[in-house]
């Protein structure tokens, strides 16, 4: 429920320690992806990062973004209802969309240079970096090809870090 | 971009790797702050199923909160909501009778004799106000909730007028049940002892992908407690309950929730018939969230409120009615603006009590009550770690006049492990059909009548806190505060025939103290929580007042609480949960300052099945904890067991 609470006020329950370790990876994911230039506005524009549909993190990434830079890009969190063109983000997280298929939100940014990444439900459906559980520790699958395909290529240190890699034809 | 900038992280990194090298593998992230200086290679080294805490966010609110979590209700073993109550440290909670509980925050409980009742909380079961508009009171018997379904108990001292309005002048009391999407499948809970026993069946079940549902019986029982002479007091009661709970999403940006309950409960008086109470409600809420994150929020409820007894009369039935709109958006240079309104009408009906000693009467004996308020909220965040909110509600009570209520308050957070607070705001205790209306006679003379033009009961408090996490493994808040009250009620003599007596408004003061809690993680399955609270009451009668039954009228209230908890998970299966609590001695009546325990250990057999048994106030075969004619509580004990298909 909305409560009725000062702006802020109520602590939402803390995320849990799964979702702590996936909302660092977001941002951490950031210096291991080259954007082409005309992602930014500006060198202090912030690296935008969306969740698509119920937001597992609450609080705890915003937190967790305070005060990192990437260069001088600082980092923005966005919580978004739906996938589109032209949207501004530069990391997709949707792990439940809500009012999209994980498939058609995918569709929707596919060429534009968004590093997707997704789990739970989504991760079966694509995207470049697919969170999994493996014996209690979060790990990814990367997936190069559609990481160069869409102009977001992914650093050979990240994909070395991967459970698994879809490797881009050569 | 990928060069520079894994060079830039590359020092950062080397000045951790020395930290990381003695973790060896197995990483433990406590805090924000461990997690940013870990590699993204040591995120994949964490078990994230391990029982460690998870990172705290440290809160932001501006006020002095506390949160009752689920788990920490579940783990202590209560079944009613005033023995939840008892785990926030910024209450006190007396038990008078069975079913009887006196509530309030930062002092002034009242007195029965001088029928003075704690009547400065606000408390909302999913955003439905649960006290009675009759005499701002809360009739805690008739708020039964199910502890497996509450999310949490927000319990907050000190006022919150300028969001909630209508009579959170010491303290707000937000109990929030879970979604029916969080309570799926079948349910049965029994728990039986020596003093109580409380038994559930629920079911929740979906309807299509967006529509989730529950729907429950529950009965509790509560069983005599004793006399100062230690016989029984023949105040048992059961209150049986059913309800329901819809959660629909129908898209992406609305959400719908449906919940009602019913209950009919009966309660043995001691050396007088049974009294019978009676609650049925109704809420609808809509909550919608716009493409640019503005959030409104449409909430409607019917809350209907009944008491009777059998001797000599007095029964009351309340239809209340209650209409709630909030919007809240970002309106540009950090500035995020919450504004709405509401109106609310009672429609009160009450039957004289005639007796041939004495009578309680209301003229007139029916009405309707209607309030009216709104108000608007902004919640500008000056720079990146201090957030300035400043409210104001107008609220149109039903017999006083237009109400002004601003609220002042400023958060600092200089960083993730450290926040201040402060605030200023003015809370109003509106008058109510008690204070207006009321006739008591003695035999055939009119006794004492309620004040027409009675005015409103005021606060204004200033309050201050901090809260900071220390390392991984302890939290700690702490919050001052210094009320100043005005036109508090009093009792005043005819000038010329001294009886019949009236309500006035002739009392004011100053209360101050400390309330501080903390959480201490001992080892990963064992925490500690250690709380005090302190109260310091200054009162004076007004020119003029009459100074009748003295100060002591205003409260009975110890001017210092302290408890310790501990936490235990032993092995996978097992939780031990220990809640050792002072309270210390009330002034006027005396009543002595008392230990107690409560203690529950648990044993999570299966995932279906749950065996419990815990100990209530342990310490003594019974103890007292307001003064007469309030009975005493013995020592009890109660075993539970639960069943999830």
């Amino acid at each position: 429920m909305l409560c009725l609470t000062l702006a802020g006020a109520a602590p939402a329950p803390p995320a849990s320690l799964e979702y702590a370790v996936k909302a660092s990876y977001l941002y951490k994911f950031a210096p291991f992806v080259q954007w082409p230039p005309q992602a930014f506005a500006s060198p202090d524009a912030p690296i935008t990062i969306c969740i698509l549909g119920d937001d597992p993190f609450g609080p705890m990434l915003d937190d967790v973004v305070k005060g990192q830079h990437v260069e001088a890009h600082p980092y923005l969190v966005r919580r978004i209802r739906a996938a589109a063109r032209g949207m501004g983000c530069n990391i997709l997280f949707l792990a439940h969309p809500t009012t999209q298929s994980p498939a058609e939100a995918l569709r929707a940014v596919a060429g534009e240079p968004v590093l997707t990444v997704t789990d739970g439900a989504a991760a079966s459906a694509g995207g470049m970096i697919q969170f999994q559980l493996q014996d209690g520790r979060v790990r990814f699958n990367a997936d190069e090809a559609a990481a160069e395909a869409s102009g977001v290529p992914i650093s050979s240190k990240l994909l070395d870090l991967a459970a698994s890699v879809h490797r881009a034809a050569k | 971009m990928r060069g520079t900038s894994t060079s830039k992280l590359r020092p950062r990194l080397a000045a951790v790797a020395l930290a990381t090298l003695a973790w060896n593998g197995a990483a433990h992230a406590q805090s924000i702050e461990d997690l940013q200086h870990m590699s993204i290679g040591d995120l994949a080294n964490i078990d994230v199923t391990s029982v460690t805490k998870t990172p705290q966010s440290l809160s932001d609110a501006p006020a002095a909160i506390f949160v009752i979590t689920h788990d920490d209700i579940v783990r202590s073993g209560a079944t009613t909501v005033p023995e939840m109550l008892r785990l926030a440290p910024n209450l006190q909670v007396e038990q008078t009778a069975s079913s009887q509980y006196v509530i309030t925050a930062r002092g002034l409980n009242g007195n029965g004799q001088a029928q003075n009742f704690s009547d400065k909380l606000l408390v909302l079961i999913d955003g439905r106000t649960v006290w009675t508009p009759l005499f701002s009171g809360v009739y805690w018997d008739m708020q039964q909730v199910a502890p497996d379904d509450i999310d949490r108990i927000e319990v907050i001292s000190g006022p919150g007028a300028a969001l909630w309005g209508a009579n959170a002048v010491n303290g707000v009391i937000n109990i929030i049940t879970r979604k029916a999407g969080e309570t799926q499948g079948l349910l049965v809970n029994v728990e039986g002892g020596s003093l109580q026993g409380r038994a559930d069946v629920q079911f929740g079940g979906k309807i299509g992908d967006n529509l989730s549902f529950r729907a429950y019986l529950s009965d509790i029982y509560g069983g005599d407690l004793l006399t100062a002479t230690g016989a029984r007091a023949h105040d048992a009661w059961t209150d049986p309950q059913g309800g329901f709970r819809f959660d629909w999403t129908p898209t992406a940006a609305d959400a719908v929730t449906l919940q009602g309950d019913a209950e009919q409960g009966d309660e043995q008086q001691q050396g007088a018939g049974d009294e019978f109470i009676s609650g049925r409600n109704l809420l609808a809420r809509w909550n919608h969230v716009s493409s640019n994150g503005a959030t409104l929020q449409v909430q409607a409820f019917y809350d209907r409120e009944s008491r009777e007894t059998l001797d000599a009369g007095g029964e009351f039935a309340a239809d209340t009615y209650d209409l709630d709109v909030q919007n809240s958006f970002a309106a540009g240079h950090g500035h995020q603006i919450t504004w709405g309104g509401g109106l609310r009408t009672t429609h009160y009906e009450i039957q004289d009590q005639i007796g041939v000693a004495s009578s309680l009467i209301f003229q007139p004996a029916s009405g309707n009550l209607n309030l009216a308020q709104v108000f608007a909220q902004d919640s500008w965040a000056i720079t990146d770690t201090l957030t300035l909110i400043g409210g104001i509600k107008l609220e149109d009570d039903p017999y006083s006049h237009l109400s002004a209520l601003p609220s002042l308050r400023l958060g600092w957070k200089p960083n993730s492990t450290l926040f201040f607070w402060g605030a200023a705001s003015q809370a109003i205790r509106a008058p109510t059909p008690f204070d207006e209306d009321v006739v008591e006679k003695s035999g055939p003379e009119v006794f004492l009548t309620g004040e027409q033009g009675f005015l409103p009961e005021k606060l204004t408090a200033y309050e201050g806190g901090a809260r900071a996490l220390v390392g991984s493994r302890l939290s700690i808040s702490a919050s001052v505060f210094y009320n100043v009250y005005d036109d508090l009620r009093s009792i005043e003599v005819n000038p010329a025939t001294f009886l019949p007596l009236h309500w006035g408004n002739g009392l004011a003061g100053h209360t101050y103290g400390v309330e501080a809690w903390a959480d201490y993680q001992v080892a990963p399955w064992w925490w500690l929580s250690a709380a005090v609270d302190t109260l310091s009451e200054h009162f004076h009668f007004l020119p003029g007042s009459s100074g009748l039954l003295g100060i002591s009228q205003l409260g009975d209230d110890p001017s210092q609480q302290a408890s310790l908890k501990s936490s235990m998970n032993l092995g996978s299966a097992v939780t031990l949960d220990a809640d050792l609590r002072y309270v210390g001695a009330l002034p006027n009546p005396v009543v002595p300052s008392y230990v107690e325990l409560n203690g529950r250990l648990a044993w999570n057999v299966s995932r279906h099945v749950r065996l419990s048994v815990s100990g209530f106030n342990l310490l003594h075969s019974r103890h007292i904890e307001a003064p007469a004619p309030a009975e005493a509580i013995p020592r009890s004990v109660l075993a539970g067991l639960q069943w999830r298909f």
